[in-house]
């Protein structure tokens, strides 16, 4: 799994900035998707909306956080010794 | 609590565990930035907070005993706090005792926790009743000040004067709280989560904002893919008691004891490092030292950790050092769906009983989980997490949560605001200047700046 492409040292991390971007896209998106789909949610559940709002985003975040494991590619190369 | 609450706070313990556990494995996981959108996300979804409270201190015993597992394993330090740890794993490397150092990390981290519990609950119960001396206001230059402000500031001047930069550090606090005020104006209301958020983030959006110039983002380019060495690793005994020497347990009783206290006002990292520098330099066999050094650290981590959370939660009702501002924070934030902060919430509904027992069962629940999974697999789940889990995932989680929650505190503006307090929080702390001064600024913005406009000059 040898590479020569370019990458940026983020946190101790490579990462490819076309990655980052679309990954932190997907989960931004679904997390906002799932925060205005929650209100209709909280009324046929007849409860509070605010709280179920930022549930439901949060696993919007964490489902778009499981489809990113595809989208990106790991870039460390771990030797055993 | 009924028993469906003691139902609920075995599985938030267990739950919260395993997920702290891959997020301290991880690299690069900075403990505010992961730890404190959990749990506002939590309290925001209306979870009780003694429930939050309960996930937050199993939290604290997964991740700071899972962070040190990439030191002792790669010389990776899986989250800020395992830093300090990084030159002691590579010399006990260099000695064949990586295995030796893992074990006794493990071990250490359970007495730190539970040290420093018994230590912040019983101190915490004795100075209960200074609590309301603390929250009295008194008026200064016609200003009405409570006294832990001054605490605030003690500990916020501390900090800036043991930051890498000091001088911009000290020049900073009055000029942030400004432009924290002036956003609170422009919004009209006093937003606290959007600029908490954006001061966790600062540091990633700093750095990522600078790639994104063409220049800057050549210091940043590097070729082909990380090289990770992992070292194999023997079998390691269950029992806690048969892998700490006796030297190396009463180091760690007594330096979690001293720190927990220590960590109401002062920084968990610098004490991680000062109280293992100190013990490393004492022992004369440089291995000896490191491996004491690595030990004892893993313990300061769990206790400064529970320390600094719970005395101010207990006793002063505000935030007073660099973890009460960090990772704690949103048990000190006022929440529109409580009407008050989760910390008021908590001593108001709850006896210190009920809130002891909560938290001694979430540790030891945590721990049941943690410790046989960590002592067995600590390496399988390394090399799966190193192999398996790209960075950029995680990054764009952190990112996507904060932009929800920042959305959701002022909407669209809220966001916008949330990026400028990052920025200047990012260079901030790309100047030296210490994330905790940053956080503390935030907490004592409208004392400060109510003070610096009543000044006669």
């Amino acid at each position: 799994m040898e590479s020569d492409e370019e990458f940026y040292e983020l946190y101790g991390e490579y990462v490819s900035l076309r990655e980052l971007g679309v990954c932190t896209a997907v989960s931004t998106a679904l997390a906002m998707l799932f925060f205005y789909i929650a209100p209709g949610i909280a009324g046929l559940l007849n409860v509070p909306a605010g709280g179920l709002s930022i549930t439901l985003g949060a696993v919007g975040a964490t489902v778009g956080f499981a489809i990113s494991l595809f989208l990106a590619r790991v870039k460390r190369e771990v030797r055993e010794v | 609590m009924d028993p469906v609450t003691v139902a609920l706070a075995v599985l938030l313990s267990a739950l919260s565990c395993l997920l702290y556990i891959f997020i301290g494995i991880l690299p690069g996981t900075d403990e505010t930035a992961t730890m404190a959108p959990v749990a506002l996300t939590l309290l925001l979804a209306g979870v009780d907070p003694l429930l939050v409270l309960v996930w937050f201190v199993a939290s604290i015993v997964a991740f700071k005993t899972a962070d040190s597992i990439p030191v002792a394993l790669a010389g990776i330090p899986g989250g800020v706090m395992a830093v300090p740890q990084v030159p002691d794993a590579l010399v006990a490397k260099e000695h064949g005792l990586a295995d030796t150092v893992l074990r006794k990390g493990i071990a250490s981290s359970v007495v730190g926790q539970f040290v420093a519990l018994v230590v912040a609950l019983a101190l915490s119960y004795q100075l209960m009743p200074a609590g309301e001396w603390l929250r009295t206001a008194d008026t200064v230059l016609g200003v009405k000040v409570a006294r832990w402000f001054w605490l605030i500031l003690a500990g916020m001047v501390v900090l800036a004067l043991t930051s890498r930069s000091r001088w911009v550090a000290l020049l900073s606090v009055p000029s942030f709280a400004l432009l924290v005020q002036g956003l609170r104006s422009v919004y009209g209301r006093p937003i606290y989560i959007s600029f908490f958020l954006g001061i966790t983030i600062g540091p990633l959006m700093f750095d990522l904002l600078s790639m994104l110039h063409r220049e800057l983002r050549r210091s940043y380019a590097r070729r082909g893919f990380k090289e990770v060495r992992l070292v194999r690793v023997g079998r390691i005994s269950l029992n806690p008691l048969r892998i700490l020497t006796k030297e190396e347990l009463a180091h760690s009783i007594l330096w979690s004891a001293v720190t927990s206290v220590l960590a109401t006002v002062m920084s968990p990292v610098g004490l991680t490092t000062l109280i293992g520098d100190l013990l490393r330099e004492s022992s004369r066999d440089r291995v000896k030292g490191a491996v004491l050094a690595y030990t004892v650290r893993d313990a300061i981590k769990n206790a400064t950790y529970v320390g600094g959370t719970l005395i101010p939660l207990l006793v002063i009702g505000q935030p007073s050092g660099p973890m009460t501002v960090g990772p704690a924070a949103p048990f000190f934030t006022k929440l529109e769906n409580l009407g008050m902060t989760p910390r008021d919430y908590i001593v108001s509904r709850y006896d210190y009983a009920t809130i002891a027992v909560s938290l001694l069962l979430a540790s030891a629940i945590a721990f049941l989980v943690a410790y046989p999974l960590l002592v067995r697999y600590s390496r399988s789940m390394t090399l799966a997490v190193f192999r398996r889990v790209p960075a950029e995932a995680l990054y764009g989680l952190f990112i996507a949560i904060a932009i929800m929650l920042a959305y959701y505190d002022a909407r669209v503006a809220g966001v916008f605001g949330t990026l400028v307090v990052s920025l200047v929080s990012g260079a901030l702390w790309r100047l030296g200047v210490s994330l905790g001064v940053i956080f503390m600024t935030l907490v004592a913005a409208p004392t400060l700046v109510a003070l610096l406009t009543a000044l006669p000059l």
